[in-house]
């Protein structure tokens, strides 16, 4: 057995320890701040998640273990975790107009953030069963209390009710799933349960093993048939964790995934990979056309952000290095898109006005029309469209699936992304094209500025020169334990 | 079977325990019997009446916060008895677990949780 | 390839529009008149900038000119590679010339968020330079979706009646081909990779790289759908009528004149040299649907009561011509093809910016509004005559010089085709000239129309240009059929080599392709006389613009 740990995990484990003292730091100073500098609490937290960066750049190039085994430090990790305090990065400086405008009390807000951030770096870096769970809890309880964090507003409560309900059911499946793979393994370790399972791969429990792990799992991605909770969510959480959520927890999720099934169960691909291939399927063409008849812009990119979880999954499908960096880079562009959008949305809410109708994005453009260009922008980016970041993941994803002989998969994959085109541009429709309705104005905040600034330039930066975000993704994919033992086994 | 007899020896004295209290107290104690007194539970609900009652939350609170603190503390016993295997590594880890376990309780304690009197962040 | 003026011409051509979008966001939207003449001059200016590409390219050289090459995405082996050949020279300088037009002709026709319009318009233009200047198969995919954007703003903000369902049903149907077309490029660069191991999309590259047989059918089939919606051929044409109907005056102008053209572009630079075998093989199933097409569309224009309506099908028909005479798989068609793809854009272009001037006046497109307008608008009407015969395909003007080449094309391959095409364009000339009998002659009936301005100064030198290459194609072709000798020559000797130099080496491949393939009978039966000695169509003497194929054996390089 190993002994305890050493002093050189304290290094390989600086990002976490640094988010974890950081997070507490937040905690605690919110405690101790009057209600007229609370706005602090936000750059703060920008502070922290700026410190935690640092360490995880730093360990980037390491391809080891840390904690006994327990947590991988490689660069697919260190890649997910600067996803994840992009994100949450990009939340915190959406969040806090939002905020003031609900009257919320931010403190334990940005804790919970943080949090759920940390569940995700674990996500991402874990190799060992139970650490991935915890990570998964970690996250999923923030995000419950955050879905809900709006007490006065039923939506909100609902909402979280919801969540809560199906986020445990769906943990119990997925737990159940791992339990099976324990017992048949002897080993909650995932490289060692891959070459405990390599010779049993024919057993039933362990099909039922896959299955179930692939359905809780799914349920975290919101892919199709387990995405019920998404669209109510979505919309009734506020709206910048409604981003965190749909960006954040669906890549620590997908990370997640990645790592239990290249890592730990590679000898059941054939499985998974038909598992999954239908999950595609279904995901892309039920979540855009559900999108299609939808009103209300928080549900439609609900409905959106599942067809886009169906292309994700075409990775997960073709399961090679290519269809890894594919999802890498999908992730990445989908962080920009999706959070800027919704920073948008964000920006709209106003006392009187809850903003995320398409309605109330009418005539968006004579009143703010940097706000409705980069709305534009995010638009056709998550259709797609070049020169936006959105064709350049597309393109990934979908010549990831040529290359392994996915044909049809692309095929709907594209004919699915021409659909969803028409309900992204019924909203520039909206903002370009209506007469607005009133004339109230919203002026964003710093924090705003900045996030949307960010998202805007990101996503036209990668449309015309992917090639840094290429090469990271490669270089970073290439360090998933397992990914070419499975392309050996095709 | 020889291993049981410390066994039966300690069922024996306990249930002697009891019976010897319950006895001497019932024998030599003065009464003087209340209602409040002879209810099943002196300082609690009282026991027949509508299961809905409404109860004040600081109770849900208290349960909640003596549970985690309880269960908390009680992780000690197993590393008092590891400590020497854990070594200095196993002293700063419960260090670190002391230190969240102070956050919390400052959060607890800033939010006015300990403070019946208060209606302050609830 | 090289690069003699080492200078990137081609990038200064590509970026210039936009560079004149970008400063236009920085002006007040307030300033109206300081923002046409900015959008004016920068489009001026592009058209300037690409007037070397006339004098400097040298028609003789096969190879790819003006090239610039930098590594783009070098993970995925995509470059930034541009590179002109004759045909695509012609295109490009149709392109700037036409947004010059377009953006002139919409000096008083815009009138509500100007800036915006010129914005969109601009990059609309370097959307199409860079699809026609790419040599790299992704870059040419990205500005063949850039297009859409503006297009679609265009329509859906500036557009009338139906504005908004006629963009989205222009966007859809355009993205729904394209995206598949983007699987069959993906289809050709993993197939060259597995190959050669090199990972590229090397246009020039793929030129010269013989695909299976059988993937080449299904990147054809890929590709058909994204170019074929582009064209429009039948039954993809629905989108056509709308989105040229609703569009503004300039939006339908560039649809008509350069947007139209992309499909064919596409089907002549990257189906024919890419997938030659899958080419042959589709010629029946093309040829049939073009001839549908010219038919369909004369006789649907000819039912129209809407004139930019009319216009819009003649568009439908003279495209399915384009494809037909392309599909001959010769030199002749191809050249027609070429020609007519040119004279398409100048004739139409016209069309649509003579529907426009009616429109801005009165607002109404209903022919039946309009009578005797020759009395009132005298310069108007000898313009739109003028045009009107161009397009009909007057001999001594343009439209009669790429007619004469598709038909003589396609005579040699089937003459029944040639038979029917021919009947497309008799119904062609019937319902424009029952158009101008319409509008033009009889006594002004309706009182709002005796008033009507003639055309300013502003709207004639819109014409001029227009009218100059009409007479000039029309009379002295020779040096726009030199532009297109090796490229041309370069397609047919990928696609039937039978016709190049390669003829009698390549006589073995006759015999089995004779089952699958009519037209590759026709060129097995004459193969040397084919090119250089056609059969005299009927009576119609060789104008100017019949000038024979050189007869000459075209270097067969394929692109290099």
């Amino acid at each position: 057995m190993p002994t305890g740990y050493s002093a050189n995990d304290l290094v390989l484990l600086l990002p976490e320890i640094v988010l974890t003292t950081g997070l507490l730091v937040v905690l605690v100073a919110d405690l101790f701040t009057g209600r007229s500098r609370q706005h602090w609490l936000g750059w703060l937290t920008i502070g922290v998640l700026v410190a935690t960066a640092v360490p995880i750049v730093a360990l980037s190039g390491h391809a080891t273990t840390a904690a006994r085994g327990l947590l991988a430090v490689d660069g697919f990790g260190a890649f997910f975790k600067l996803l994840f305090v992009l994100a949450a990065a990009i939340t915190v400086l959406i969040s806090r107009q939002y905020l003031e405008v609900e009257q919320a009390r931010p403190g334990e807000y940005y804790f919970l953030v943080l949090c759920a951030t940390l569940g995700m770096m674990v996500m991402a870096a874990g190799i060992d069963l139970i650490t991935l769970f915890i990570g998964l809890e970690t996250m999923a309880v923030s995000f419950y209390v955050l879905t809900g964090f709006l007490r006065p507003n039923r939506r909100s409560n609902e909402a979280a009710i919801k969540y809560f309900v199906l986020g445990a059911f769906s943990l119990g499946i997925l737990l159940y799933g791992m339990s099976l793979v324990y017992g048949l393994s002897g080993t909650t370790r995932l490289r060692e349960v891959a070459v405990a399972l390599a010779t049993q791969s024919d057993s039933l429990a362990l099909k039922l093993a896959v299955v179930l792990v692939a359905a809780g799992m799914a349920f975290k991605i919101a892919a199709v048939p387990f995405h019920m909770w998404a669209p109510d969510v979505y919309e009734g959480a506020p709206t910048p964790i409604t981003a965190f959520l749909s960006v954040g927890s669906k890549a620590a999720s997908f990370a997640m995934l990645l790592r239990l099934l290249l890592e730990g169960l590679p000898a059941m691909a054939p499985e998974w990979r038909g598992l999954f291939y239908v999950l595609a399927v279904l995901s892309m063409t039920v979540g855009n056309i559900a999108a299609i008849t939808q009103g209300n812009v928080k549900r439609m990119l609900a409905y959106s952000s599942i067809a886009h979880a169906g292309y994700i999954l075409i990775g997960i499908v073709t399961a090679t290095p290519r269809g890894v960096t594919a999802m890498l880079v999908y992730l990445m562009i989908y962080a920009f898109m999706q959070m800027g959008a919704f920073g948008v949305l964000a920006l709209l809410r106003r006392r009187d006005v809850v903003g995320d109708e398409l309605k109330d994005l009418s005539g968006l453009f004579f009143r703010r029309p940097l706000a409705a260009f980069a709305m534009l922008v995010f638009m056709l980016s998550l259709g797609g469209i070049p020169p936006t970041a959105g064709f350049m993941g597309k393109f990934w994803l979908f010549s990831a699936a040529i290359e392994a002989g996915y044909v049809w998969l692309a095929v709907i994959g594209v004919l699915n992304s021409a659909i969803s085109l028409y309900y992204y541009v019924r909203v520039v429709v909206f903002m370009w094209m209506r007469e607005e309705l009133e004339s109230a104005s919203v002026h964003p905040s710093p924090g705003v500025a900045v996030a949307l600034t960010v998202a805007v330039a990101a996503t036209i930066i990668i449309g015309v020169y992917p090639a840094p975000l290429f090469e990271l993704a490669e270089a970073s994919a290439k360090t998933l334990g397992m990914a070419p033992r499975v392309l050996s086994l095709r | 079977m020889e291993g049981w007899l410390p066994i039966v020896i300690m069922i024996a004295c306990g249930v002697g325990l009891g019976v010897v209290g319950t006895a001497l107290s019932q024998l030599v104690g003065p009464r003087s019997p209340t209602p409040e007194k002879g209810a099943p539970y002196e300082c609690g609900v009282p026991p027949v009446g509508d299961a809905r009652e409404r109860q004040s939350v600081k109770f849900y609170l208290v349960a909640m916060i003596f549970l985690l603190f309880d269960i908390e503390v009680a992780f000690l016993y197993p590393w008092a008895m590891a400590l020497r295997d854990l070594g200095w590594v196993g002293f700063f880890q419960i260090l670190v677990f002391f230190g969240l376990l102070l956050t919390g309780y400052i959060y607890v304690w800033r939010k006015g949780v300990l403070d019946w009197g208060s209606q302050e962040g609830l | 390839m090289n690069n003699a003026a080492h200078f990137p011409l081609l990038s200064l051509i590509l970026f210039t529009p936009l560079a004149g979008a970008i400063l236009l966001l920085f002006v007040n939207k307030r300033s109206e008149n300081a923002i046409r003449w900015i959008a004016n001059i920068f489009a001026a200016a592009g058209f300037l900038a690409s007037l070397p590409l006339w004098f400097w390219y040298d028609t003789k050289s096969p190879a790819w000119q003006f090239v610039e090459k930098l590594p783009w995405i070098p993970s995925i082996g995509a470059q930034y590679f541009l590179g002109v050949d004759g045909f695509s020279v012609l295109l490009i300088l149709l392109t700037t010339m036409m947004g010059v037009i377009a953006v002139l002709s919409s000096w008083t026709a815009i009138t509500t968020r100007v800036k915006e319009y010129y914005v969109f318009l601009l990059v609309l233009q370097t959307g199409m330079i860079g699809a026609f200047v790419s040599l790299d198969f992704l870059l040419f995919f990205l500005f063949w979706e850039v297009m859409l954007v503006p297009m679609y703003f265009l329509i859906g903000i500036w557009g009338s009646d139906r504005r908004l369902y006629s963009a989205i049903k222009f966007f859809l149907y355009t993205l729904a081909g394209s995206v598949v077309m983007l699987l069959g490029i993906l289809a050709i660069y993993f197939s060259y990779h597995t190959m050669t191991g090199v990972w590229t999309f090397d246009v020039t590259e793929f030129q010269r790289f013989n695909l299976d047989r059988n993937l080449q059918w299904w990147v054809f089939l890929a590709f058909f759908l994204g170019f074929a919606i582009k064209v429009p051929m039948f039954p993809f044409h629905t989108w056509l009528p709308d989105a040229h109907t609703d569009a503004p005056t300039a939006g339908s102008v560039i649809l008509a004149a350069v947007l139209l053209k992309m499909g064919t572009y596409g089907f002549i630079r990257f189906s024919l040299p890419i997938l030659p075998d899958a080419s042959r093989e589709f010629v029946p199933m093309i040829a049939v649907l073009s001839i549908i097409g010219i038919v369909y569309g004369a006789l649907v224009a000819m039912a129209q009561r809407d004139w930019k309506r009319l216009v819009a099908y003649s568009s439908v028909s003279h495209m399915a011509l384009v494809m037909l005479g392309m599909f001959a798989l010769n030199p002749a068609g191809l050249k027609g093809s070429i020609i007519q793809q040119l004279n398409h854009g100048i004739s139409t272009g016209a069309l649509f910016l003579i529907v426009g001037i009616v429109y801005e006046r009165r607002h109404t497109r209903m022919i039946s509004e309009y009578t005797g307008l020759s009395s009132v608008m005298p310069v108007y009407a000898a313009v739109f005559m003028f045009m009107m015969l161009s397009s009909i395909g007057l001999p001594g003007l343009n439209g009669f010089v790429g007619e004469f080449l598709i038909l003589q094309g396609v005579f040699v391959v089937s003459k029944a085709w040639a038979a029917v095409a021919a009947t497309g364009i008799v119904l062609g000339a019937a319902y424009m000239l029952w158009l101008y009998q319409r509008t033009m002659f009889g006594t002004v009936e309706n009182p709002k129309n005796e008033k009507l301005p003639d055309l300013n100064l502003r709207e004639v030198a819109t014409f001029v240009p227009l009218m100059i290459m009409a007479l000039w194609i029309g009379l002295y072709p020779k040096p726009f059929l030199d532009f297109l000798d090796t490229s041309v020559g370069a397609v047919v000797a990928r696609v039937s080599p039978q016709y190049s130099g390669q003829a009698v080496t390549k006589q073995a491949d006759c015999p089995e392709n004779v089952a699958v393939n009519k037209f590759v009978l026709a060129g097995c039966e004459t193969p040397a006389a084919a090119p250089a000695a056609p059969p005299p169509p009927g009576n119609v003497q060789p104008a100017p613009g019949s000038t024979p194929p050189p007869a000459t054996p075209l270097k067969t390089t394929g692109g290099q």
